[in-house]
């Protein structure tokens, strides 16, 4: 009997230790908070960037992960007491996506890990000093269109244009940032800007007709206004054989004639890389925050036709995607 | 002493709704005097009164109290000299504050508003006694919002707070119009009774002929925004609603208005 | 079901929002004015107080000045109602409108950030009671002085003059009151107040944004009127406090409904688990009289 009884005690112990590996491998139990400011496209496709890599990972809702997700609805209040109420559920770690819920997560949680994302400006927005190893508890991944590259694409394709419009929305704090930047990179490349400001969607053929003859290029930056009413950008383009150029790839497909775009699920996944990190006990304050990676550039050779131009087929070979 | 001269009044000048409501009235009430005015709708009892009061800008002419001109004057800065007691009862009391504060409201008209308590307690014992002397038991329910009183109630604080304070002229709009017989002699009595008491120089719309003659000491009669009749004295005294009746036939009129004719 | 840090959080934030639920009460229910201002104000004073600080102005002062500036927004409204005798509410509209602009030259963008930089809250960090609780207290004692303020003030001679004015104009005339002037002064008061609010707000959360203002007078309303069906209206400061009754409870409900995962419910429910409960809120204590009905 007594030896039945240390057979099985060395069965199971031995068991336990081929098994250890196996449940070694799947990761411990841990708490994601994650908030975004309202329901849009490209932050909800960050969100699903996010839970992909952490699947990819070995961490899935319902077995070892506590996936915690509100959404403000647009509301700073809200935002407001999402925060407070995360800072006091204290998650391994919260992701806040998009400036308005990085900021207010920044100031509630303080003591808790947090990784923003689709914050184009973090800097600005005092949520971290500098870019390179913040320091303290937050870090995260910046949607900041590289617009060095952008203005270089655009002076690719027309090496002698020397004026070149810009139309946002001055209500919208990325496009603010952008157009600044845009203002700081432009000599370099030759150009100057000419600004036409858009509040609300119905305005943006006003304002793109106010550029009529003073431009030699229009370029509209991810701004949420313009990019909305961009088929009244494109007409007018047309008519008037303006080329159009855009920061987003998705509006190539609406009439624009190139542009170096990056996806928001790619941001997702960068972010997602972040937070395994952070997962596994790396402190925010030692990642640097990152840029967007990854640019693929878009071709809409018909749209340059109707706007007057030809593009040269090395620009074109250059193309991950070659709109008809 | 009031000095209406040639007052005209027009409502809507210039449209196709144009309304000369008073064509050239011209009216001086000497201090002390009590004036009824009587007359059958539209014929610009209210637009006087009104355009006394200073609700209704003038089109041509003028209003002086005392010598001054205050035909340009703003309601409430003629209402230090100028008190009165609406036709509509809920109109003279604010029915969401307490007895205590609509006197307090009224105490204050004739000076300069402060940032001191509004319901003083050196006050309190005026407002009592001032109220007691409704007989309604109101001066135990100063704390009582006005908007529990019934209408009667209501036009009686609002001919008290009128009274409350000096004035130069006491404008009295159909003021029991709105009101049961039993009430409205009531408040006549009490009307009556303040005049007399502090010798008040009075203007009273009414729409009751029997009581234009009988209250006060002079009496008008407006037709289509003119004075028709203006009697005083003797010879008011020895006219009978009978004869008032005769001067409406005078002026082309058919009386069908049945509060003019039994009132 | 609420972590100590939503609770408190949804206190602090109760607070802040009930300095907005006492201008709506001034212009709403004292004046009888609807006052689309605030969704202006309130990020107007977010915006001046927010842009004078990181300027490097005393955060005290900064503050004052936001007040100020949302008493200006107050008399601009009221005077294009009272000289220019535009309809209150499209008045206040108009003003809305163009805060917009006025807020984005302000911070010169549509946001400023506060994180990390000296604000009139920053000492309430460095005290022995975590910084979470501090914040609350220290509003509830702010919004405890503006109530007794409010009180003290309505029961003045100008105050019931202003009460008078919204109560029955044509009365407050008949009784000497500047009924104009009565209008300006108050709602510069409520503006003020909901500028004021809106700066406290920017220094707590961290940033002042050109958005943070939509939705506010809805809000201030619903603090309003359902504080009213809470709470009998009774004396003025019943009445008053009924007001900051219904902020905190708006934003106790919300942190409740935060936690709506527990029943299945996902993030996007939110508003509708809020607009709910706050029914709940409302109906629960009278629900006997609901039910019984009269038998007449």
């Amino acid at each position: 009997m007594r030896k039945q009884l240390l057979k099985l005690t060395y069965l199971s112990l031995a068991s336990a230790f081929i098994a250890a590996p196996a449940l070694a491998a799947a990761p411990a139990e841990k708490h994601v908070a994650i908030t975004q400011i309202v329901e849009h496209p490209a932050l909800d496709a960050v969100r699903n960037g996010v839970k992909d890599v952490l699947k990819e990972n070995g961490w899935n809702e319902g077995e070892n992960l506590k996936w915690n997700y509100q959404s403000a609805q647009g509301n700073t209040a809200t935002a407001a007491q999402i925060a407070k109420k995360f800072a006091g559920d204290q998650p391994d770690a919260i992701v806040a996506i998009a400036t308005p819920s990085a900021q207010a997560v920044a100031s509630s949680a303080r003591a808790s890990n947090i990784i923003f994302s689709a914050v184009t400006d973090p800097v600005s927005a005092k949520l971290v000093e500098g870019w390179d190893k913040p320091g303290k508890n937050i870090t995260g991944v910046s949607d900041l269109t590289p617009i060095d590259k952008h203005l270089g694409m655009v002076k690719e394709v027309l090496p002698s244009a020397k004026k070149l419009g810009v139309i946002y929305n001055p209500g919208e704090t990325n496009s603010v940032s952008l157009v600044k930047l845009i203002n700081e990179f432009a000599p370099k490349h030759g150009l100057e800007v000419v600004e036409a400001a858009s509040p609300k969607s119905a305005d943006v053929q006003t304002a793109t007709r106010s550029l009529m003859g003073r431009v030699d290029a229009i370029y509209l930056p991810t701004d949420n206004t313009v990019i909305s009413a961009m088929e009244g950008v494109v007409k007018i383009a047309e008519q008037a054989k303006i080329p159009l150029f855009a920061g987003d790839t998705d509006s190539v497909k609406r009439g624009a004639i190139a542009a170096l775009g990056f996806n928001y699920y790619e941001v997702g996944r960068q972010t997602g890389n972040m937070l395994v990190r952070v997962l596994n006990g790396t402190s925010p304050g030692d990642i640097h925050v990152e840029g967007i990676d990854k640019t693929e550039l878009f071709v809409n050779p018909e749209a340059a036709k109707r706007m007057g131009i030809e593009l040269s087929p090395e620009f074109i070979g250059k193309a991950k995607e070659i709109i008809k | 002493m009031i000095a209406v001269d040639d007052l005209h009044i027009m409502f809507n000048w210039g449209t196709p709704l144009e309304n000369h409501a008073l064509k050239g009235v011209s009216l001086t009430i000497p201090k002390g005097q009590f004036v009824t005015v009587i007359g059958s709708n539209g014929a610009g009892k209210s637009t006087l009164l009104n355009a006394i009061a200073g609700e209704t800008p003038c089109h041509k002419g003028s209003i002086s109290l005392d010598g001054n001109d205050i035909s340009s004057l703003p309601v409430h800065k003629r209402a230090p000299q100028i008190a009165r007691v609406f036709q509509d009862p809920l109109m003279g009391t604010c029915e969401d504050l307490t007895i205590e504060e609509n006197l307090a409201l009224a105490q204050a008209r004739t000076k300069r508003r402060s940032l001191t308590r509004a319901a003083k307690s050196e006050y309190q014992e005026r407002f009592m006694d001032k109220l007691k002397t409704l007989q309604l038991g109101l001066e135990l329910r100063l704390n009582d919002k006005v908007g529990l009183l019934s209408g009667g109630q209501r036009q009686a604080v609002s001919l008290l707070m009128a009274s409350l304070n000096p004035m130069k002229l006491l404008l009295l709009d159909e003021h029991t119009a709105a009101l049961d017989p039993k009430t409205a002699q009531f408040i006549l009595d009490l009307t009556e009774q303040i005049v007399d008491e502090q010798q008040l120089t009075a203007l009273m719309v009414t729409h009751s002929m029997k009581q234009a003659l009988s209250i006060g000491d002079r009496t008008i009669m407006l037709h289509q925004g003119n004075i028709a009749l203006d009697v005083d004295g003797e010879h008011r005294k020895s006219m009978t609603t009978n004869d008032l009746l005769e001067q409406f036939q005078k002026n082309h009129e058919q009386i069908d208005d049945d509060a003019l004719l039994l009132g | 079901m609420l972590n100590s840090f939503a609770f408190f959080g949804a206190i602090e934030t109760g607070f802040i929002y009930g300095l907005v639920a006492l201008g709506v009460f001034i212009s709403f229910r004292i004046l009888d004015f609807p006052d689309l201002t605030v969704d202006g104000s309130f990020p107007l004073g977010a915006a001046v107080s927010a842009t004078m600080i990181v300027a490097g102005i005393n955060p005290l002062i900064a503050t004052f000045c936001a007040c100020i500036a949302g008493a200006a927004a107050g008399l601009v409204t009221a005077w294009l109602n009272v000289r220019l005798k535009i309809l209150h509410l499209l008045a206040s509209i108009l003003t809305m409108i163009a805060l917009y602009s006025i807020n984005l030259r302000v911070m010169d963008g549509p946001n400023k950030a506060l994180l990390g930089v000296e604000t009139l809250l920053s000492p309430l960090d460095n005290l022995s009671i975590p910084y979470y609780i501090a914040y609350p207290i220290a509003f509830g004692i702010v919004i405890l002085l503006v109530v007794a303020a409010l009180v003290w003030f309505l029961k003045t001679e100008v105050g019931l003059a202003m009460r008078a004015t919204g109560s029955n104009e044509r009365m407050a005339k008949a009784n000497g009151i500047n009924t104009g002037r009565m209008v300006l002064m108050g709602m510069a008061l409520s503006n003020a107040l909901v500028a004021l609010a809106g700066a406290l707000f920017a220094q707590s959360q961290g940033s002042a944004d050109v958005t943070m203002g939509v939705g506010v007078i809805v809000i201030g309303l619903a603090s309003v009127i359902g504080g009213e069906a809470l709470l009998p209206k009774r004396t003025l400061l019943m009445w008053i406090s009924a007001c900051i009754l219904g902020s905190l409870l708006y934003r106790l409900v919300v942190a409740v409904a935060l936690n709506g995962e527990v029943l299945g419910l996902k993030a996007q429910d939110l508003n509708l688990i809020t607009a709910i409960l706050v029914t709940v809120a409302i109906v629960a204590p009278n629900w006997r009289s609901y039910f019984k009905g009269s038998r007449a």
